[in-house]
């Protein structure tokens, strides 16, 4: 169980993250929402310890991440695919990884078979392209088998097929009883496969709910796209205009 | 979702709870050894730190063997100049390694305390960069071997300070890789850290030496002692990490002129100074702040 509360992250003046607070539940897939720039990957920081909040608590299953005792085989992190040396091979950084706990070649080898791999193994990380990189990051954050996942944006990159696996694997680890927040631009996608959705703009709680209940709160809404736009209305802070719009208006729509 | 899940609901935290102790400081050193001797950069310094040895000491100790007096061991030491680059060079990647590719976000979530994987590095750098030495000192010894033979000369590495030029030699060039490590870990940025550590250790001696060359007035009569700006910048050069570093390899010679005589241990307690002082600011720079 995750549980942020009035969580707020500055950053000399732009506030990342405001008094946010959301409980994401164990058994359950938590999706976690928001325009770009919302501070979720700032949240998710915040949460796994990288980041020290300016005020409140992320703790889970009730500890601050810095005092677990195993981290590794309590939460499975995936904040960027980028965080492999590109001159490593994927085996080798998976496994310098797992040795910080003490996990077996074994488990580095299952999860990179789990992960569709095993092929790449022995290449240099840096050659990867994007989907690589990120089976590479969920492979990372499988490693300790751990009851807690935080992912951020997992599919991005992935091909169908990988989409489609991620869907199932985080319902499969959500179904056993373990809490996986996971944050997309993807609304089919989380509707598919998130239980409840946190939705935050410009650093604060707009909705936290079921699925169909954000979907049936919304006057008129018939998916949770349609309600996720109406409720970032407010909070897009960088939103693109059509080639013709901006030849035309170039002021129209600006978020200055 | 489905019947089977509630079930097997009970099974998960159960598992991460009996799992290990964690990651303990032995854990975190085999990681950061993996980690260490995963990269090709690694083993193509440590080659280039040994050649390097090797070629200039057989190149100085052949051009001096013509002289009169020639002693093959005096030119144990020459590859001095530019062999300690290669270590420390390894040292600063290392340091900066995991800033500048988004590694710490995976080794900072394993280990979130944070400065066991800073000590960790110490440790691994250390043992990797003293096997590396302990071969560029007998590549430098071998380098010496031809020109002695030339010269019907018998090397006799045993008597006469030797045992100590060649432990000196070793350890300035170990503590050179953890020069790099400790100004590679403070600043996070490969170019910036190679840049500095070069600047502190190469260019600023040569820089000042040239400096001081140029101001000095070759006609002045040579009063007593050297003039106040040679035994300033004499002094800064002996208190440099590689002015420093070259007098624990020079047992029996008292520093330059002008510079205080600090002899072996001074030298190496210098050297030290270099290591701790940037390695004390990184740590706190890792403990105190964000890692962004
Ligand atoms: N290290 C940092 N220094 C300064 N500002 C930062 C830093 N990290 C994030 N921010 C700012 O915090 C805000 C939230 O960023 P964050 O990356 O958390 O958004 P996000 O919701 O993950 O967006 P996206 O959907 O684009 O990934 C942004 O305004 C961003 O510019
Ligand atoms: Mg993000």
């Amino acid at each position: 169980m995750i549980e942020v509360e009035s969580l707020t992250k500055r950053y000399g003046t732009v506030r990342a993250v405001d008094e946010l607070s959301f409980t994401a539940h164990s058994g359950a897939v938590t999706g976690f929402l928001g325009p770009n720039g919302a501070g979720k990957s700032t949240t998710m920081r915040v949460v796994v310890g990288l980041e020290r909040p300016t005020s409140g608590t992320a703790t889970v299953d009730g500890r601050r991440y810095a005092d677990l005792a195993a981290p590794l085989h309590a939460v499975g992190v995936m904040l960027d695919a980028r965080s492999v040396h590109p001159g490593r091979t994927a085996f080798r950084h998976l496994l310098a990884q797992a040795r910080t706990h003490g996990i077996s070649r074994k488990r580095v080898d299952e999860v990179i078979g789990m992960t569709g791999l095993e092929s790449v193994a022995g290449r240099r990380a840096g050659t990867f392209s994007l989907g690589m990189g990120q089976r590479l990051g969920i492979a990372g954050a499988l490693l300790g088998d751990p009851g807690t996942l935080i992912l951020d944006e997992p599919v991005n990159g992935l091909d169908p097929d990988g989409v489609l696996w991620v869907r199932r694997l985080v319902r499969e680890l959500a179904d056993e009883g373990r809490t996986v927040l996971l944050s997309s631009h993807l609304m089919h996608e989380l509707a598919l496969c998130a239980d409840r959705v946190v939705i935050i703009g410009k650093g604060r709680l707009l909705a936290d709910a079921p699925v169909q209940e954000i979907i049936d709160r919304s006057t008129g809404a018939a998916s949770l796209e349609d309600a996720y736009l109406q409720l970032t209305a407010d909070s897009v802070q960088y939103r693109g205009r059509s080639a013709d719009d901006s030849a035309t208006t170039p002021t129209a729509g600006s978020t200055r | 979702m489905s019947a089977p899940a509630a079930s097997s609901a009970t099974q998960v935290p159960a598992r991460g709870r009996t799992a290990g102790r964690g990651a303990t400081f032995a854990r975190v050193v085999a990681s950061e050894w993996t980690k260490l001797t995963s990269l090709r950069s690694s083993f193509l310094l440590a080659a280039a730190t040994v050649a390097v040895s090797w070629a200039l000491t057989y190149v100085s100790a052949n051009a001096s063997s013509v002289d009169p007096g020639f002693d093959p061991l005096s030119s144990l030491t020459s590859g001095l100049v530019l062999s300690p680059l290669g270590l420390m060079i390894l040292g600063v990647l290392v340091g900066t390694g995991e800033f500048s590719t988004g590694t710490f976000r995976s080794t900072f979530t394993a280990v979130p305390r944070r400065l066991p994987v800073l000590a960790a590095q110490v440790v691994v750098t250390a043992a990797f960069a003293l096997v590396v030495a302990l071969l560029a000192v007998g590549a430098a010894v071998l380098g010496i071997v031809p020109a002695a033979g030339s010269r019907e000369i018998n090397l006799d590495l045993t008597g006469d300070g030797t045992p100590l030029v060649l432990a000196g030699m070793t350890l300035y060039l170990a503590g050179m890789a953890l020069f790099g490590l400790a100004v590679g870990a403070l600043l996070r940025h490969s170019a910036r850290a190679v840049v500095t550590a070069v600047t502190v250790t190469l260019v600023l001696p040569i820089v000042l030496m040239l400096a001081s060359d140029l101001s000095t007035d070759p006609m002045a009569p040579a009063e007593s002692g050297p003039p106040p700006a040679e035994a300033v910048v004499n002094t800064i050069v002996t208190l440099l990490p590689s002015g420093a570093g070259s007098l624990m390899t020079t047992p029996d010679i008292s520093g330059i002129e002008g510079a205080p005589d600090l002899g072996p241990w001074g030298g190496g307690a210098v050297l030290g100074a270099w290591i701790l002082v940037p390695l004390a600011g990184a740590a706190v720079r890792l403990r105190a702040r964000d890692v962004t």
